[in-house]
């Protein structure tokens, strides 16, 4: 069964008279890793919030067509209990700190102590948690003390902690360096080798390229391509709605343009395909 | 840099270990027996007698009274300057150079003053300096304070030191573009003007993540919330507290209708 099912979903934030998500419908099965890209002001955001019910419950708006999460019709599930079952990671990382607990561990319990875990409960799984995201060994620090890629794994941790059957994240590495992306990215990556689903919406097209099972495309709140990467990420469609497209595709459509491609040859999206092209071409 | 403004001093001592809210009751019976009880040596015997004894138990002793003195001081020597000199009303002269005097009531008057105020400034610091702010909050929260009150009293402390980093990146940001940050009042004062912006805007769009932040984390979840951490009470300390209230009634009485 369909973990996320949408039905021509469209929605307004209030006051507004564009629509931010425009008819969209697609599926989502247990355990698929999306990615969601598209240009600034495309909808990433917006279909995050969606998923996860903060649209319309938190932003209010209008909202037409349906949301299902694991069977739940987020328009008629409290935000609480869409909680429980969609976990959601944002930008800032420093912002997600609750600002609630003074040290790493306490942080991660908050989530719990919410829901009313018993205490004997939350130990073995926060310590689980820890270990998972690699933050162990900031247990006793003060979430702000931090660095940026240190917090945002924090926040991983206390939304997964959780124990949501579903991961939304907006672009969670945008305000990182090169190093806290990285080790975000393979914490994620790690879950997802784990079976959780995991919705990203994310610009950086290499990465998508190597992590997801499935790449969606929005311009203006509609959807434009959904499909496999190496199909959506060399999509002409790309370029002409500003979304770009990975270093080792504009390499080997230049290439393509001086007969130095194969052709026939599928255009790459990661280093490897890349690189058996241009040797495939030297024969 | 701290990473919040929690005073907190990690010991192990049996002040320590003490319920936050007995602490919270020997604090606020201190001030209050204080400012209200009887007699004019009352806030030094409070101080030297009771304040100091607990601080060396909770084996927090010399922080306890350099950070009390060094907060004290400054205002203990305004006061006697300002009150001994124009202390209204005063006759006995004491000394007198140029154009002032000294009276000796003046000098009275900032001795109590100061006293009380000190021993006020150091229940408060007993209290910040022996207990974790989570201990409090967690606490407080189990006794039926709301948590949203309780989450506001934690953040602000944790946001504050966050301001201020978050304003010195923006000055750093504001100084590499050749703005003068320092020198004369005026160019300071110029230089803060374009700090406002980032810092307010950058604060509006951060409240609207933060709620956010806390919705993921369920807080306003309408179920029974749990703890980590358990925060011990024994019935003699229930005892001591109610004991604690009864002492401060009966001081504020003896002040008011004196045998
Ligand atoms: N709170 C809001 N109120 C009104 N309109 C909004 C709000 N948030 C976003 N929008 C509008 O909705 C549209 C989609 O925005 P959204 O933030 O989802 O885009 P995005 O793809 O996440 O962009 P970015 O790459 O900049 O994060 C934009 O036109 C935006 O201006
Ligand atoms: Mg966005």
């Amino acid at each position: 069964m369909a973990i996320i099912a949408i039905q021509n979903l469209t929605y307004h934030y209030p006051q507004t008279t564009q629509p931010a998500l425009q008819d969209l419908s697609f599926q989502v099965e247990e355990g698929e890793f999306v990615a969601v890209i598209g240009a600034n002001g495309a909808g990433k955001s917006t279909l995050c919030y969606a998923l996860t019910g903060f649209a319309p419950h938190f932003f209010r708006g209008e909202m037409s067509g349906q949301v299902l999460v694991a069977g739940l019709d987020t328009r008629h599930t409290p935000l609480e209990e869409l909680m429980l079952v969609a976990g959601l990671v944002f930008q800032n990382p420093g912002n997600q700190i609750s600002g609630a607990k003074f040290t790493v561990y306490e942080e991660i319990a908050f989530g719990l102590e919410n829901l009313g875990v018993p205490p004997a409960e939350m130990r073995p799984r926060i310590d689980r948690i820890m270990a998972l995201t690699g933050i162990t060994d900031f247990a006793n620090r003060s979430p702000y003390a931090l660095s940026g890629g240190q917090q945002q794994r924090v926040a991983l941790a206390s939304i997964l902690v959780m124990e949501p059957k579903l991961l939304v994240l907006d672009e969670p590495t945008s305000q990182l360096d090169p190093i806290g992306s990285r080790e975000v990215f393979e914490t994620i990556r790690a879950m997802s080798k784990q079976g959780m689903t995991v919705i990203m919406a994310e610009h950086k097209l290499e990465w998508v390229a190597t992590f997801a099972d499935r790449v969606i495309a929005l311009a203006n709140g509609e959807i434009i391509l959904n499909g496999p990467p190496a199909e959506v990420l060399t999509s002409p469609l790309l370029i002409e709605h500003h979304i770009g497209q990975t270093r080792y595709t504009t390499v080997a459509k230049q290439a393509q343009a001086e007969q130095l491609w194969p052709p026939e040859r599928a255009l790459p999206v990661v280093i490897d395909e890349a690189e058996a092209g241009f040797r495939a071409y030297k024969k | 840099m701290p990473d919040n403004l929690s005073l907190y001093i990690e010991r192990d001592s049996p002040l320590q270990r003490l319920n936050p809210l007995t602490k919270l009751a020997i604090s606020f019976s201190l001030i209050l027996i204080g400012f209200l009880g009887p007699g004019y040596w009352l806030a030094t015997l409070l101080f030297i007698c009771v304040l100091v004894p607990l601080s060396i138990w909770g084996k927090i002793g010399p922080e306890f009274l350099q950070r009390t003195v060094r907060l004290i001081l400054p205002l203990a020597l305004f006061l006697f300057v300002m009150q001994s000199l124009f202390y209204p009303g005063g006759r006995t002269v004491l000394w007198r150079f140029w154009i002032f005097s000294v009276k000796l009531e003046g000098v009275q008057f900032a001795y109590l003053t100061a006293t009380r105020l000190m021993n006020m400034v150091g229940a408060f610091l007993l209290l910040l300096l022996s207990t974790h702010p989570s201990t409090l909050m967690t606490d407080l929260t189990r006794r039926g304070v709301s948590p949203s009150l309780t989450y506001i009293l934690v953040s602000t402390l944790q946001i504050i030191p966050q301001m201020r980093n978050k304003a010195n990146t923006i000055i750093d940001a504001q100084r590499s573009r050749g703005l003068e940050t320092q020198g004369s009042v005026r160019a300071r004062i110029g230089a803060l003007l374009p700090l406002v912006g980032p810092l307010v805007f950058g604060s509006l769009v951060d409240v609207e993540e933060r709620a956010i932040a806390l919705e993921a984390r369920a807080f306003k979840a309408k179920r029974v919330k749990t703890s980590l951490i358990h925060v011990p009470d024994s019935v003699r300390q229930r005892q001591v507290r109610i004991g604690l209230v009864v002492l401060t009634l009966v001081m504020i009485g003896i002040r008011l209708w004196p045998l």
